[in-house]
């Protein structure tokens, strides 16, 4: 461990007693212990930071910190600030399909607590059993069902900030429509902690469908999932996911609305695949809640995690390249996607040390398809590139992270350009 | 203006495109918020980025202050010049530049019209989601500027929802661009608190929008109440049992009678109408219909229709949509306020409101977005009448306070622009107007963009964030702290 870290460390036990404490850095046990800062509240959060700053600490913020790899070596700081302390009330406002939540509550708590009145916040992130509200936000991670119902990004109607200078500030507010003043919510959905820790965000919920049901297909490989799930999307129905998965090569179409609804759209879903002469069946109940655990599982495994996007017409094409340039390196790879979105995940696992050159390739495939690629997580000793080139807004991002933590506190290390 | 920064402005947008006479400057003093008014120091009129670009440039090396401005339809005074200012017209900014809809995407410039996208991309099945009332004349820029909602917000969202996209030029002169026409690209979400920054932060000079394909089946039902809160009861209870409806609109008696003698679209004759509309698969719909019917019956609704036809859809809407401009039918001005409320406190606020009404002597009138507590009342008064302007001032006022009081918002769609920035002290603490200047002097550090709206006073942005120090501008007395 550098002496500045140590430094660093020992200054906030010192400062911090009692709200800080000493855990293990999960990347395992040859790593030193890590310190967490455990604020109550948004107005120690504040305090925390404020000192931060002026004492020139480095920290990372995290939830529960599934998804603290995603930033890079902003992820690894010695100091962290977890928000798990600050995990109730969530205050449900049924009438109005809104909640407030504090940012250390779990989505998996929240969902019980709002299904109480047959509500939901109809997020699936990654790691959904664990993730947090605030990580949620700060990832600006989804799921399958953001063909229905969007990001975090989309729900978010108001948010409570600690930042930096030793403010707890507000934006938007606990109505859906609200158009006062900049919209700080928006800013803080995807920026991974680095402008400012969330304490506490409010939603715009969703009423628990009353049926679901998933038509799952054999397909023959994911150029040609993703060529019949366009041509689905491009019809009359309204699914709530539209998923590709390989290998093996399948398609997941699922509607959630009411129990004739479904049905019938999943009947015209499993008879247009049916057309095409690939085997298909329509789950419902347990069978379909296995065959989602089972879609969110496919890329649970070590290694690089990559997210690609491209224009939904050109995703096929994508599989297509990611698939065979991690044949041609010998590298397992399993991808996941929103197929009528365009958002790709790809998970390559086994052979840890070609990752580095395949996910360069993979990252130059997609540029040609004028598409994207963020390496989520990498297996150690991975860690460059993670976000391609940064384009001619990067002073303007570099403005506004100044603004918001001159001293460069926070997840430094995290973004484009950083 | 000096004479030399107005030759060169010339120079950059062309001789034709630049206006100073004062009766060509006229047209520019105001926009659809009447009352506020100023007169620029010019106008420019550029046809292309690389002009808007130019004079940005020329304004930021001059420290000119300088708005932007689509077409004039703003309610807030979003687009209010600076005197002495520029003005930056971008009405002729109006190419849609690619239309994709395999991929449900469209590249427009910001002076193309809301409606004209829908117009263009109708015939693949696909439309442009944000309505607001003025969709016929409003521009794509004013909308990304005022995060424009509309009716079918509840359901479909706002501006927001749907810009994936956009080059923009900066305060500085600078053409950057943010968000890409492929989602989550890497790195800070600058644009999603660049929609909806009022013209504050950068000027939008493309955008690339999401369309939409046109759902199965939309069917719209028209029901009339004896009274505002069964209407709202009504509202409640559809909710409640589980449907989000595309639209939930609802009119009161004064607001009715004014939109029946402009356009008439045969409103039931009552003191309360609910308009709900229903979009998605077939048999959902045919689904959820009964459902909201009976809701409407048990909350007492005196008379139910479902429109037969698309014909008697778009008379229903234009009948709603209409009601702004017909209230000049029953009353010399009005003056209409955006606040929003929680939706289980409508019918207290309007309780609220009727009281106000009484006490006032103005009639006012009520047309609201009902499904997400965005009220639209509509003051009456008559401006030749000694005192009634600031009487309907003051009235408007104390029901953006309601608004406050029931846990609201100021503003739903209309924007704070300079109508309404006093009030952002009453819904933001000093620590929130803090903390979103740092996004304003991150953008643009010398305050020459769109100054003097949204923040309810101007600040200084120093090279580290501190405390205020009064703005030049509030030193020369051009402008007053709230």
């Amino acid at each position: 461990m550098p002496a500045a870290d140590q430094r660093s460390m020992d200054k906030v036990l010192e400062r911090w007693g009692t709200a800080a404490r000493l855990v293990d850095d999960p990347r395992g046990a040859d790593c030193p212990p890590l310190v967490e800062l455990e604020p109550g509240d948004a107005r120690e959060t504040a305090a925390m930071l404020e000192w931060a700053a002026a004492e020139r600490v480095p920290l990372m913020p995290v939830g529960s910190g599934t998804k603290v790899s995603w930033g890079g070596t902003a992820g690894f700081h010695s100091i962290r600030l977890s928000t798990r302390r600050m995990n109730t009330p969530v205050q449900h406002f049924a009438g109005d399909l809104v909640a407030t939540t504090p940012a250390g509550a779990t989505l998996a708590d929240v969902n019980a607590l709002l299904a109480r009145e047959r509500q939901w916040l109809p997020l699936d992130p990654m790691y959904a059993d664990r993730a947090t509200i605030g990580g949620t936000v700060a990832a600006n991670d989804s799921g399958p069902r953001r063909q229905r119902h969007g990001t975090s990004r989309d729900l978010i109607l108001g948010i409570e900030i600690a930042t930096a200078g030793g403010l707890v500030a507000h934006s938007g507010g606990r109505v859906v429509k609200n158009v006062a003043g900049y919209d700080l919510a928006r800013l803080m959905c995807g920026s991974f902690g680095s402008l400012a820790v969330i304490t506490s965000a409010t939603f715009k919920l969703a009423p628990v469908p009353p049926a679901s049901r998933t038509v799952v297909a054999e397909v023959g490989d994911a150029a040609h999932a993703q060529a019949l799930a366009l041509a689905i999307a491009a019809g009359p129905l309204a699914p709530s996911a539209v998923e590709v998965a390989s290998p093996p090569a399948r398609l997941l179409v699922r509607f959630e609305t009411t129990e004739r609804a479904s049905l019938a759209q999943a009947d015209a879903v499993l008879e247009a695949i049916g057309a095409e002469g690939m085997p298909a069946e329509i789950v419902s109940g347990a069978d379909e809640t296995a065959v989602w655990s089972r879609h969110a599982r496919h890329l649970a495994a070590p290694g690089t995690l990559l997210k690609v996007a491209v224009l939904p017409t050109k995703a096929g094409a994508a599989l297509e390249g990611a698939e065979r340039a991690a044949t041609t390196a010998a590298v397992e790879c399993r991808v996941t996607g929103r197929a009528a979105l365009g958002v790709i995940m790809v998970r390559l696992a086994g052979n840890a040390d070609r990752h580095r050159k395949l996910a360069a390739a993979i990252r130059q495939a997609i540029d040609a398809l004028d598409g994207t690629v963020t390496v989520l997580e990498t297996p150690a000793g991975a860690d460059e590139n993670r976000w391609g080139p940064p384009g001619d807004s990067l002073q303007l991002l570099r403005a506004v992270k100044a603004r918001f933590d001159p001293q460069g506190i926070l997840a430094p290390g995290w973004g484009p350009g950083a | 203006m000096h004479p030399q920064f107005l030759r060169r402005l010339a120079v950059a947008v062309g001789p034709e495109a630049l206006l100073q006479d004062p009766t060509d400057l006229l047209t520019y003093e105001a926009d659809a918020l009447v009352h506020l008014r100023a007169t620029p120091g010019a106008v420019v009129l550029p046809s292309t980025a690389e002009q808007v670009q130019a004079v940005v440039r020329l304004c930021h090396e001059a420290g000119v202050p300088f708005v932007a401005r689509g077409h004039g339809t703003g309610l807030s005074g979003g687009a209010l010049p600076v005197p002495d200012g520029v003005l930056i017209g971008l009405s002729r900014l109006n190419r849609i530049l690619d239309v994709d809809t395999a991929n449900l995407r469209v590249t427009v410039e910001p002076g193309v019209t809301n409606a004209e996208i829908t117009r263009r991309v109708a015939s693949d099945g696909c439309y442009y989601a944000p309505d607001p009332s003025s969709q016929i004349v409003c521009s794509i820029g004013g909308n990304i500027a005022e995060n424009s909602g509309g009716a079918h917000c509840l359901k479909y969202g706002f501006t927001v929802h749907h810009v994936l996209g956009v080059e923009a030029i900066l305060a500085n002169g600078d053409r950057v661009h943010i968000g890409r026409s492929t989602l989550d690209p890497p790195g800070l979400d600058l644009l999603g608190v660049l929609v909806g920054s009022e013209g504050t932060l950068a000027i939008v000079t493309k955008a690339t929008l999401r369309l939409l394909r046109r759902p199965e089946r939309v069917v719209t039902l028209l029901a009339g109440f004896g009274s505002i809160d069964e209407a709202g009861g009504a509202v409640s209870r559809i909710i409640g049992n589980g449907i989000v409806p595309a639209a939930v609109e609802m009119m009161d008696r004064l607001t009715l009678e004014a939109a029946e003698a402009a356009v008439h679209p045969k409103f039931p004759d009552c003191n309360a109408v609910l308009i709900v509309e229903l979009d998605g698969p077939r048999v959902e719909v045919d689904d959820l219909l009964p459902v909201v019917e009976s809701v409407c019956r048990a909350s007492g609704a005196v008379t139910v229709e479902v429109a037969r036809d698309s014909e008697q859809r778009d008379r229903i809407w234009k009948g709603r949509k209409a009601a702004f401009a017909a209230m000049g039918r029953v009353s010399p001005n009005y003056y209409v306020q955006d606040g929003v409320v929680p939706r289980t406190r409508l019918s207290e606020v309007l309780g609220r409101i009727r009281d106000l009404e009484a006490r006032s002597g103005l009639r006012i009138g009520n047309v609201f977005h009902a499904g997400d507590g965005n009220l639209h009342p509509l003051i009456c008064y008559d401006e030749s009448m000694q005192g009634q302007a600031e009487r309907a001032e003051a009235v408007a006022s104390e029901i953006l306070q309601y608004c406050l009081d029931a846990g609201g918002s100021i503003t739903g769609e209309h924007g704070v622009g300079a109508d309404k920035k006093a009030f952002m002290s009453k819904m933001f603490s000093e620590a929130d107007l803090e903390a979103m200047q740092l996004v304003r002097c991150a953008f643009d550090p010398d305050g020459l963009c769109n100054p003097g709206k949204v923040m309810p006073a101007p600040r200084l942005c120093g090279e580290v964030p501190g405390p205020y120090r009064r703005h030049p501008i509030e030193q020369a007395g051009l402008a007053e702290r709230f």
